[in-house]
């Protein structure tokens, strides 16, 4: 994805400005620059000599400028600009969520991340080389004479193993592809775009500290990891160097394998040092594409010239631009909407010939749309929450009628919100909707499942759906499975189904029906292994993380959409946000009641976890609280301004009724 | 109380001795305010409900400030000696105390205690801000994440204000500078102060005029900024220096009760959300028996040209002293001004007049006037004990200096 970014922006070069392009090469320039500033500090440490403060200091500062310090920072400079290129090919605005161990596994071992530890892995023994070269001292050389045994004067000289140089090299590469691990599983590839906007350079010194804290930290972990797997697999790269370089094993030396060859203090503190090292010139790197990317841009909203057609906002929106290009828009949006009057009034503006509000048609459009898919995507969520609930009760039939008709009225409740007028904009009564007549205590619950699912599909692929959103998120994978579930649940009701399904076709009906039981044995079988439910088994957390992987699009759209409306109360002079009110208004309070029942649902949590302040930014778990805060905040506004001018707005009466509570301030 | 701060008397918890209410806080949208009692423990109270919730939890320490979430039905953020507490209130609930489970715990190592708190105009983001810690905390209360805005010098926040239309901060700190922050970059103009710290300061409704008040000097200086337009990102757009807009050194005024003497610094100072009504407390001088604490009122404009025309004195019972004032958000007939007062009474001082300019802050909702209420009673039957009504509403200003009749409690 990054790559078409960066290939749609040398393209788009020609015209005009690109926008992640120059972002990209900033950051690593600024990365490789401050290469040197680490390599000194490395270096001055890595002699530290407490007993002779002066001769320490004066002999870093010689070192600094040899050939050699110098043809290293030039080797890691190389390895920075590596780094920066798999951080570029790798993020993410919407981060990847494994919902089950076995998704984690199958990301840890998927081609493209292999190959991503693999680099990470060789660049990391890279560094430690480096390191090992500007340390000097006994772990500069792989191979070094060996110690002359007494008694032998006239023996030849022979070269033996350094095993400090090897235990060097091997640290970083077990270095490098611990960090390439914790970058997968703490999805570091994720952009988490900030709270408040803030020059960079202030974003940059603000993380610092904290980045400094992290890697050394990390660093010992990874170092004290390592030195575990030294101690018990070490002597297999030892062999093979051996044997393969023709090498001798000095006699004289501690063997490193061992427990006293590893409690060596200054031989931990430099692998340390190096970690350390390794890890900070990484996560600079790392931090500063971060802080590059994630910085906001400034659309313009009318083109000047016609050729800059293509970058304006409403255009933008409406087409389908790599995510980063359009969550930076809806960021622009939102800035634009609550900041620049200037730009608001270009928003409202009617197009010269034809008078016709195209910029703000083409803004709410897609708002609402975002808006809407949302609500799709929790309808459907809560479909599957309910029929998960349905299935950790005894399978078959034997369900209490209790449970069924509690079952039953919450599938109506979901079929309701399906039929809402969000699907269908007209203001039809939502108590006339077909499907709600089925919710009687004695008609299946896997029954109502079904008809939710057939309402929600509909309007999923249909009109009002936009066609240009991307669903680059992690497929829900509960939705999926379990709703076929249910549906082979419905067939081993033969009666009601056959009750139901008449018009149908037979045969392939009764195949496809077979295959279904046929996949729900297996499943039931394999459900019943331990191990396998083990890695099977769905986080809750984590599938509800996946549906809000993307919510700060819709959080921005919400700001965005309630600052314009709000607004639009006294700036908009040809009344062009007047016409899209009613569907403005019946989008939030449709989504306001899906987010609701969602809080509700049995294992969501309704207070957000508590995140520590590290380096890594987990801010996509609490992403949904987020957007629960903001779409009230947005109703507010809208109401506060507004007022009771809302009367005259259409819309339907549950929505006027929850309208009327949040003039109140009673929501 | 600090004793790492030993002089400072902190603008939002003045001296606690014989203090009663700790803080008061309107809500921005209702008839509806907080009072934060001396045991900590806050109430709550509501024109259209007779039901007093009373907060209470176990991190509740040294309450210094709270404020209501704007935007929102019953949001209510409270500065704590260790955190913010962020408390959730259903509106429609009649349970008098709320579970502690209803309460969001915001703390920050090394941010402590809070004493300062201000939400953004928009609602999405929480300010906090302790006089020991350099760093202010921006909050995003729903996922209660923070940016820490850190700068080097000066020492701590002792008092922040945002401005009406959310575009800037005023971030008071100890020592004798203060700053004002620019709330879309988050970059800030330092303003040193000749005399002392600022002890308070209030914007005018459009956030380009800041008053602010020095310790030590008993004048109230103004401070104009550039009018606010997203383009100027991150530039605070102040002028280049402070003028001072009215003296109120002390003075011998002729009452009813014989002669006092008024004036001296200013201790806390109000704008009401329209721009016409600037309340402050003057602090008499501790040593004269004579001279005694008094809050002054102003007639003000803000444009075409600024204009500070005296118009009152609000007093209340003999020898209460106010301790905080706040004007209702939204009040529709003109301004109202709640004033608490040493002896526990909270008293609500109308002011009728029919606005000069439409608001610039979003459009108000109507709601009923509300009579005084005691914190300790329950509202319908404590007794008004001030003015209420027109016969308390300030007459028409009278022009050169402190000549007014003194307004007191009948």
């Amino acid at each position: 994805a990054a790559r078409a970014v960066i290939g749609r922006c040398q393209a788009r070069r020609r015209r005009g400005r690109c926008v992640l392009g120059w972002r990209v090469a900033a950051a690593i320039t600024w990365s490789v620059l401050l290469l040197p500033i680490c390599t000194a500090a490395f270096i001055i440490l890595s002699g530290l000599d407490p007993f002779h403060p002066v001769r320490w200091i004066s002999n870093s500062f010689n070192d600094l400028y040899t050939s050699y310090v110098i043809f290293c920072i030039f080797l890691m400079s190389m390895v920075i600009i590596i780094i920066s290129i798999f951080n570029i090919e790798f993020y993410a605005v919407v981060p990847s969520i494994p919902c089950s161990r076995l998704a984690l596994i199958g990301k840890i071992i998927h081609p493209q991340q292999v190959i991503h530890s693999f680099v990470h892995a060789i660049m990391g023994m890279l560094v430690t080389w480096c390191a090992t070269v500007m340390t000097k001292g006994r772990f500069q050389f792989l191979a070094v004479s060996c110690t002359p045994s007494e008694g032998l004067e006239d023996a030849v000289p022979q070269m033996c193993l350094n095993e400090y140089h090897l235990f060097f090299l091997l640290s970083g590469a077990f270095l490098g592809y611990s960090y390439s691990l914790f970058y997968l599983i703490n999805n570091m590839n994720y952009l988490p775009f900030p709270i408040i906007q803030q020059y960079k350079y202030l974003r940059f010194r603000r993380s610092l500290p904290l980045l400094i804290k992290h890697s050394c930290v990390e660093s010992l972990h990874f170092v004290r990891n390592f030195c575990v797997t030294y101690y018990f697999f070490g002597y297999i790269p030892k062999v093979w160097i051996c044997t393969t370089m023709d090498l001798h094993t000095d006699g004289k030396l501690h063997p490193l394998d061992t427990l006293s060859g590893l409690l060596d203090l200054s031989l931990f503190y430099h692998t340390w040092l190096s970690g350390v090292f390794l890890l900070m010139t990484w996560y600079i790197a790392w931090l500063l594409f971060k802080i590059y990317a994630t910085e906001s841009h400034h659309f313009p909203i009318q083109p000047t010239f016609a050729q800059e057609t293509d970058q304006c906002l409403p255009k933008i929106l409406n087409s389908n631009p790599p995510l980063l290009i359009k969550f930076l828009a809806l960021q622009d949006l939102m800035l634009l909407s609550q900041y620049s009057p200037v730009r608001r009034q270009e928003v409202f503006s009617l197009s010269q010939p034809g008078g016709h509000p195209h910029n703000w048609t083409a803004i709410s459009r897609e708002c609402l749309s975002l808006l809407s898919d949302l609500t799709q995507r929790l309808i459907a969520q809560q479909e599957a929450a309910a029929a998960a609930n349905g299935r950790a009760k005894p399978p078959v039939g034997e369900s209490s009628p209790i449970n069924m008709s509690f079952q039953s009225q919450r599938s109506n409740i979901v079929l309701r919100a399906s039929m809402s007028p969000l699907v269908k904009p007209s203001l039809m009564p939502v108590k006339t909707s077909p499907g709600s007549d089925v919710g009687s205590p004695f008609s299946s619950p896997a029954l109502n499942y079904k008809m939710g699912v057939v309402d929600i599909k509909s309007p999923w692929h249909g009109p009002v759906q936009s066609p240009h959103v991307m669903r680059r998120g992690p497929k829900l994978w509960t939705s999926v499975s379990d709703q076929q579930m249910n549906g082979s649940h419905h067939e081993s009701f033969p009666v009601l189904s056959a009750a139901r399904t008449g018009t149908e076709a037979v045969q392939p009906r009764f195949i496809y029906t077979w295959l279904q039981n046929k996949q729900e044995q297996i499943k039931t079988f394999l459900s019943k292994r331990a191990l396998i439910m083990y890695f099977f088994s769905k986080h809750p957390e984590a599938s509800i993380q996946a549906v809000f992987s993307d919510a700060q699009m819709h959080i921005w759209a919400l700001e965005g959409l309630s600052h314009l409306v709000a607004a639009s109360f006294t700036e908009d002079q040809f009344g062009v946000v007047q016409t899209t009110l009613p569907a403005i208004l019946n989008t939030l309070l449709t989504l306001q009641e899906v987010v609701d029942r969602h809080f509700k649902l049995p294992h969501v949590s309704s207070k957000p976890p508590r995140i520590s302040g590290s380096l890594v930014d987990t801010s996509y778990k609490t992403l949904r609280f987020a957007l629960r805060a903001s779409l009230k905040t947005a109703l507010y506004r809208i109401t506060t301004v507004f007022g009771e001018h809302l009367n005259a707005v259409q819309v339907s009466t549950e929505h006027k009724k929850r309208l009327q509570q949040f003039l109140e301030y009673k929501e | 109380m600090f004793p790492h701060l030993s002089g400072l008397t902190l603008p939002c918890a003045p001296s606690r001795a014989g203090c009663t209410v700790r803080a008061f806080a309107w809500h921005p949208h209702t008839n509806k305010f907080a009072v934060a009692l001396l045991d900590d423990s806050i109430r709550v109270y509501n024109s259209n409900s007779a039901t007093v919730p009373s907060l209470k939890h176990r991190l509740q320490r040294n309450v210094a400030a709270m404020a209501w979430k704007p935007l929102c039905a019953s949001i209510l953020a409270v500065a704590c000696q260790s955190c913010v507490l962020v408390w959730h209130l259903d509106p429609t609930s009649l349970s008098t105390r709320p579970s502690s489970g209803c309460a969001q715990v915001l703390s920050c190592p090394g941010h402590s205690p809070v004493t300062s708190l201000a939400w953004a105009p928009s609602g999405e983001r929480l300010l906090s801000a302790s006089p020991v810690d350099t760093a202010m905390l921006v909050w995003d209360v729903s996922t209660e994440t923070c940016v820490q805005l850190q700068w080097f010098g000066g020492g701590g926040v002792t008092y922040l204000a945002w401005s009406p239309d959310g575009s800037k901060v005023l971030a008071a700190t100890p020592s004798a500078v203060f700053r004002v922050w620019e709330a879309q970059m988050w970059t800030c103009e330092r303003w040193p102060t000749i005399r002392g710290r600022c002890q308070t300061g209030c914007w005018s409704p459009d956030g380009s005029r800041l008053l602010f008040t020095v310790l030590g000097e008993s004048v109230i200086y103004s401070l104009s900024f550039s009018e606010y337009r997203g383009e100027m990102q991150g530039q605070v757009g102040g002028s280049k220096t402070a003028s001072i807009v009215a003296d109120l050194s002390e003075t011998t005024f002729e009452t009813l009760y014989g002669e006092e003497r008024i004036g001296g610094e200013v201790h806390s100072m109000v704008w009401d959300p329209t721009g016409e009504r600037l309340a402050v407390i003057i602090r008499g001088h501790p040593e004269s028996p004579n001279s005694q604490p008094a809050v002054a009122v102003f007639r003000t404009r803000n444009s075409p040209v600024f204009e500070l025309l005296p118009c009152g004195f609000v007093r209340g019972e003999r020898g209460a002293r106010p301790q905080l004032i706040s004007f209702h958000p939204c009040f529709p007939q003109g301004a109202l001004l709640t004033v608490c007062w040493s002896s526990g009474k909270i008293s609500h001082i109308p002011f009728f007049f029919v606005g000069a300019l439409e608001p610039h802050a979003s459009p108000r909702r109507s709601p009923v006037p509300v009579p005084a209420w005691h914190p300790r009673a329950s509202p319908p039957s404590g007794a008004p004990h001030t003015c209420t009504g027109a016969g308390c509403a300030a007459p028409a200003p009278i022009k050169g200096g402190f000549s007014l009749p003194l307004l007191s409690s009948p």
